[in-house]
């Protein structure tokens, strides 16, 4: 069964996602994350390793931002539609930060019935600031 | 604490390793997200859908990780330790949607090594690519960037 939350036809350059709202970020999340990815690394999970290490305390893992973005691709595309996301992280996210992931569609072509749609895409905290940014494509399906 | 990162490595290539994908680890990792989306983590919808199964999340491939990989070694080759190094880019390209039961053949290699000066001082960045394999078709490839704080 072929599915479609979009189709090709109703994506124009410049539509906005909706936003995903993710958080306040707290620790047994990233406890859970780290499980979940297999990710252990102590700068996310132990406050004095991460002072010790010069990061100011503990921070969220940058795969999970990027899975947060990821999300806001799936709820607007649909399941399995996302072909790329590459993102930078840009700045690190803390616990109790909220976490606003936005895209924006840049552009839309279509070759031998296979629709694609770019998309700048970027997460920011409560304070507005960019902790995500990244670019994405999605394949998606035609009404035709 | 290094002064440099060492370029002797750009062009390694790690073992090749074999990923089963289990069922469980992909909702697993979809709920850590607290992505519910049902073509992640209820298996009726999965067989309903085009794919015939449950599908994970993009970032999934993140979990296909070498067990037999000594990264603490790998880093020390570099010239650094685990609480010098940072997530700097990652990129994931998706042929198709990965899937439970299925075997995956993970290459990955160093495409590059190189130094900037930031704002917060010297960095090492390492370009890391890894190819997905299934049988002879490449179903994906992930594209890292670690930042090195020097």
């Amino acid at each position: 069964m072929k599915y479609a939350k979009v189709y090709a036809e109703d994506v124009n350059v410049g539509d906005e996602l909706p936003p995903l709202v993710k958080g306040p970020m707290q620790q047994i999340q990233l406890t859970r994350y780290a499980g979940a990815s297999g990710d252990f690394n102590p700068i996310h999970q132990d406050d004095e390793f991460a002072k010790a290490a010069g990061m100011g305390g503990v921070f969220a893992h940058g795969m999970l931002s990027m899975g947060f973005v990821a999300q806001a691709l799936t709820d607007w595309a649909g399941a399995g539609r996302v072909r790329k996301v590459g993102v930078r992280f840009a700045a690190l996210v803390r616990l109790k930060d909220v976490v606003t992931c936005r895209g924006r569609v840049v552009s839309k072509s279509s070759k031998d019935d296979v629709h694609l749609v770019e998309l700048d895409v970027w997460a920011e905290n409560q304070r507005g600031e960019k902790v995500v940014t990244g670019r994405a494509t999605v394949a998606l399906p035609s009404r035709g | 604490m290094p002064e440099t990162i060492n370029r002797g490595v750009i062009g390694k290539e790690f073992p090749p390793y074999a990923v089963t994908v289990e069922r469980g680890k992909i909702k697993e990792f979809a709920r850590a997200i607290g992505d519910l989306n049902p073509f992640h983590l209820d298996d009726r919808v999965g067989a309903a859908s085009e794919w015939g199964d449950i599908i994970a999340p993009p970032t999934f491939a993140t979990t296909f990780r070498d067990d037999s990989l000594d990264y603490n070694a790998f880093l020390r080759e570099l010239g650094t330790d685990i609480s010098r190094v940072l997530h700097g880019e990652q990129e994931f390209e998706l042929h198709r949607p990965l899937q439970p039961g299925r075997t995956y053949l993970c290459r990955g290699r160093v495409v590059d090594v190189y130094e900037k000066t930031g704002k917060s001082g010297p960095m090492g960045f390492v370009v890391r690519e890894t190819a997905i394999t299934e049988g002879d078709e490449l179903v994906g490839t992930m594209r890292s960037v670690t930042v090195v704080r020097l």
